[in-house]
């Protein structure tokens, strides 16, 4: 893919260091001797076709990318290339001048009323006059044929004039994309209520309204055999370290896949261990969220046709941070970090913990909560491993169905399944009361994680755990929470540590992780992004002045 | 002949961890009883032990941070090469290597006979040994930065345990101390010396040193942290010693587990459970930072992967399991290897300062000379 992107960028600068030199060259012939230049150019393309259909097939078999001068040998080229789909669209504007493009790729209007009536006006009918008389901005002159069907993919128009080895390619895209709406996983109550819909355009759009910055950069990188997927690497310059943008550039870059349809797809394939339970880059759908991110130091990555923004490198607790945190008033947004905290291990630990404690250390519970506890318990029949694992099930089961139906029968469904099958599960006497409260406490817990990719893991890493206290009580949490402990030591997201700014301790970046402190305290860069900020000096002194000010 | 220890700028820590990683590594297994040990000798001024015991802490440190001082960048295994030659210096590199599995022997065995005294009695030690070892292979692969990683965890982790020790305070009677320095001064002594099962962790200093980016500031934390575990071990003194009488606290094992059994919270009662089973976090910096020492001394003799020798070295231990199992033979070898963690970490570095002073001086008249 590297490779391939080189030869590219090199035949375009091939093209354009050969493109302006005739151009210049005709102008000048025609300001001194029109007639003549034109007649000469006229005697060499007849001589050309004069030479015959065969001397140009041998040309063709030659080299398969050089663009037929014949108009029928073209267009039978241009079909044979892309399979002569139902929507090609052909069309002979004059003896010599043949327009194809594929329908609905294009905007119709623009070549009613922009190209057709040029082109049927023209005299002059070489591909770089036609490039200079079109009133539009996107026109290009190509002379390979690949890159003439892969311009026309992305919706030209391509203008073939019979004769020339060059073909005129208008490009009037026609994207048809969602209207932009508010990002439905990622809701927040304060807030901007935009969300990135699936073009590529309209996304870096909305990145550069939030950001006015011509530090702003946006590098195009393509992805994908098959699909040939645009990616926007963007980031801000002097503020992302130069280390990570060059990793993520290489590691998309060494990409080798046939076909990319999503970001998510990318952000698993460009992650530091694929192995690993917990993501280690952000998916969001939020613009607000990709330019804080941007501003503080990361990486961002769009994908076309994708929804979802890539951001790198990510620690473990900014994944339990929303936007919203920051539009709150600190003391309640810190309150809210906290309760999300606390979350992560109800979630993970409480079932598990119920689990062990009935089934080996009974011991642990005071006697006034023990004997509501056996009441409840007294009818099951079951050991609560298997109690706890079949209501976790239920749960699973309840939010997958829930996920996959329309809105309105999901609904539905959550409310049959919750109160129906729980109430009877426990009038049946196959679960216990004290049970579902804990399930559904553990459930509730999960979905506050703001991030889904994070929520998902956060729920499924209750299983395992079940089973371990189910078969060796605490002994078994404590195993699998120091498993999990150094599992998250092991991680790093683009080679930074994972369980940044805890471990490595920074002392700084703590004002704005588990809690939120007011805005003087926090300094807006990342914990892993490790950039001296010329702007975020000053910024500070120019606290400090204004404190010396109050004084 | 390696005269400085090549460490990858990436793989080294900044000082103040040495705070967290030196209390991890000191407070282990021996805070579950290590009060009975001293209360033996000294009685009721076991808490005098304690402070002697730590000031003979402090100068060893003092003294090990000379010796490292004296050499660049290198850890005790590359200055015993230097110091005996490389066949005598591999035996002491050897023998020290052997007290680090001696040690992490130590630690897995005594927190299996709790965990099969306390919580389950009939969970099968192997299986226990086992599952602890699992974790330390995993740990240990990840580098030093994990295990770093842990003791930082397991130190803010842990501080729970001081508060709710807070609870048996209502109990306490305090005239159980008076009066002081009741015991001779040999007791005391004496006491202090059985303090050394409890106290060892900070040799880990020897090996760790070359790690640590500012060197110049790595002894003040080393000494910050011993007064850290010092006021630990204090304050658990001074409760047991308030909260048992004297006959109690001699027939007692684990006098701090006897401590934590007797809270009731609204919501929970027996916290030692929950305790003992925490405790594998405790523990599990411990473990690391051993077998850890362990390998860096061992590659000087064999180069080996760390994932090779990880396993063998779990293996070994395993294996070495099997034999010892009732508390009289534990009591005897927890005995034995305080002992020889004794003679290695309290005498050793002295002769070996001793040495090194005498092998630079006849260095600086050789230079003179030539």
């Amino acid at each position: 893919m590297f490779f391939r992107k080189k030869r590219n960028k090199a035949s375009l600068k091939k093209t354009l260091e050969q493109s302006p030199p005739p151009s210049q060259n005709e102008i000048d012939a025609e300001q001194s001797q029109p007639s003549t230049s034109k007649s000469h150019k006229d005697d060499i393309t007849t001589k050309d076709l004069s030479k015959g259909p065969a001397n140009n097939s041998t040309a063709r078999k030659d080299d398969p990318e050089t663009i037929s001068s014949s108009t029928e040998i073209f267009v039978k080229d241009i079909k044979k290339r892309i399979h002569s789909p139902a929507d090609l669209v052909i069309r002979y504007v004059s003896d010599t001048i043949t327009i194809l493009y594929i329908d609905n790729l294009i905007k119709e209007d623009i070549l009613n009323e922009k190209i057709l009536p040029n082109l049927q006006n023209m005299n002059e009918e070489t591909p770089m006059r036609i490039q200079k008389l079109l009133p539009l901005p996107r026109v290009t002159v190509f002379d390979r044929m690949n890159e003439v069907i892969e311009t026309m993919l992305t919706g030209a128009v391509i203008i073939h004039v019979a004769g020339h080895n060059l073909t005129t390619l208008v490009i009037i895209p026609a994207r048809e994309a969602r209207s932009l709406t508010s990002p439905e996983n990622e809701s927040q109550v304060i807030g901007s209520q935009v969300g990135f819909n699936e073009s590529l355009s309209t996304n870096v759009s909305l990145i550069r309204r939030y950001i006015l910055n011509p530090n702003l950069v946006n590098e195009k990188i393509k992805v994908g055999k098959q699909t040939n997927t645009s990616l926007a690497l963007l980031y801000i310059d002097g503020v992302a370290s130069e280390q990570n943008i060059n990793t993520v550039r290489q590691r998309l870059n060494s990409l080798d896949v046939r076909d990319i349809i999503d970001s998510a797809e990318i952000a698993e394939l460009i992650d530091d261990s694929s192995l690993s339970l917990f993501p280690q880059i952000l998916l969001t759908e939020r613009p607000d969220r990709f330019c804080d991110d941007l501003l503080s130091g990361k990486v961002g990555i769009l994908v076309d046709g994708s929804s979802m923004g890539i951001l790198c490198p990510y620690t473990f607790i900014e994944f339990f941070q929303s936007r919203e945190d920051k539009n709150l008033r600190w003391p309640i947004a810190t309150f809210v970090r906290l309760l999300r905290f606390l979350a992560i291990f109800i979630s993970a630990f409480f079932t598990p913990l119920y689990v062990a404690t009935l089934t080996f250390h009974y011991e642990v519970i005071p006697q006034p909560l023990l004997i509501p506890l056996s009441e409840s318990r007294a009818k099951v029949p079951f050991p609560p491993i298997l109690e706890a694992l079949f209501l976790e099930l239920i749960i699973e089961l309840l939010r997958e169905a829930g996920a996959r139906l329309p809105t309105k029968i999901g609904q539905t469904i959550g409310i049959v399944g919750g109160i129906v099958l729980g109430t009877a599960a426990v009038d049946a006497g196959i679960t216990s009361n004290i049970l579902i409260i804990i399930v559904a406490l553990c459930a509730l817990s999960a979905f506050t994680t703001p991030n889904y990719m994070m929520g998902n893991t956060v729920r499924v890493l209750r299983f395992p755990i079940i089973i371990l206290a189910g078969f060796w009580g605490y002994y078994g949490i404590m195993f699998a929470f120091c498993m999990l402990l150094i599992h998250l030591l092991r991680q790093s997201s683009l080679g930074a540590p994972y369980m940044s700014p805890f471990y490595p301790l920074r002392l700084k970046s703590l004002a704005d992780s588990i809690v939120r402190l007011p805005y003087p305290f926090i300094i807006r860069k990342s914990p892993n992004a490790r950039v001296e900020d010329p702007e975020l000096s000053t910024m500070q002194a120019s606290l400090k002045d204004q404190k010396k000010v109050k004084e | 002949m390696k005269k400085a220890l090549q460490v990858n700028p990436t793989q080294m820590f900044n000082a103040p961890l040495l705070l967290f990683i030196i209390c991890a590594a000191q407070i282990g297994v021996g805070v579950h009883g290590f009060q009975s040990f001293i209360y033996e000798h000294a009685k009721k001024d076991a808490w005098i032990s304690i402070i002697i015991s730590f000031l003979a802490a402090h100068i060893i440190v003092f003294i090990i941070f000379k010796i490292l001082q004296l050499y660049d960048s290198n850890d005790i295994y590359g200055i015993n090469l230097d110091l005996f030659g490389k066949y005598f210096g591999n035996f002491v590199n050897l023998a020290l290597i052997t007290y680090c599995g001696l040690a992490y022997f130590v630690i897995i065995k005594n927190y299996r006979e709790v965990i099969n005294t306390w919580v389950f009695p009939d969970l099968s030690p192997a299986f226990i040994t086992a599952i602890l070892l699992i974790i330390v292979i995993y740990a240990f692969t990840g580098g030093l930065r994990v295990i770093i990683g842990i003791c930082f965890f397991s130190f803010f982790l842990s501080l729970f345990i001081p508060i709710i020790l807070l609870f048996p305070i209502e109990y306490s009677r305090i005239n159980y101390l008076l009066p002081i320095l009741d015991s001779d001064f040999i007791s005391i002594l004496k006491g202090a010396y059985y303090m050394t099962f409890t106290i060892v962790g900070f040799e880990i200093i020897g090996t760790l040193y070359p790690f640590v980016k500012e060197k110049k500031k790595a002894q003040k934390y080393v000494h910050f942290a011993l007064f850290l575990t010092l006021m630990f071990y204090l304050f658990i003194m001074f409760i047991t010693s308030t909260f048992f009488s004297g006959e109690q606290l001699e027939r007692t094992i684990w006098a701090t587990l006897s401590l934590l059994s007797i809270i009731r919270l609204p919501f929970l009662e027996r916290v030692e459970i929950i305790t003992i089973c925490f405790w594998m976090i405790i523990i599990l910096p411990n473990l690391c930072l051993y077998a850890w020492s362990a390998y860096r001394g061992f590659i000087r003799i064999i180069d080996i992967t760390e994932k090779k020798f990880i396993l063998i070295f779990s293996l070994l231990i395993f294996i070495a399991a099997f034999p010892l199992q009732t508390r009289i033979q534990i009591e005897k070898f927890n005995n034995f290897f305080g002992s020889v963690a004794f003679y290695l970490i309290f005498v050793y570095p002295l002769f070996l300062y001793f040495i090194a002073l005498i092998k630079k001086k006849m260095f600086r008249k050789k230079g003179g000379k030539g």
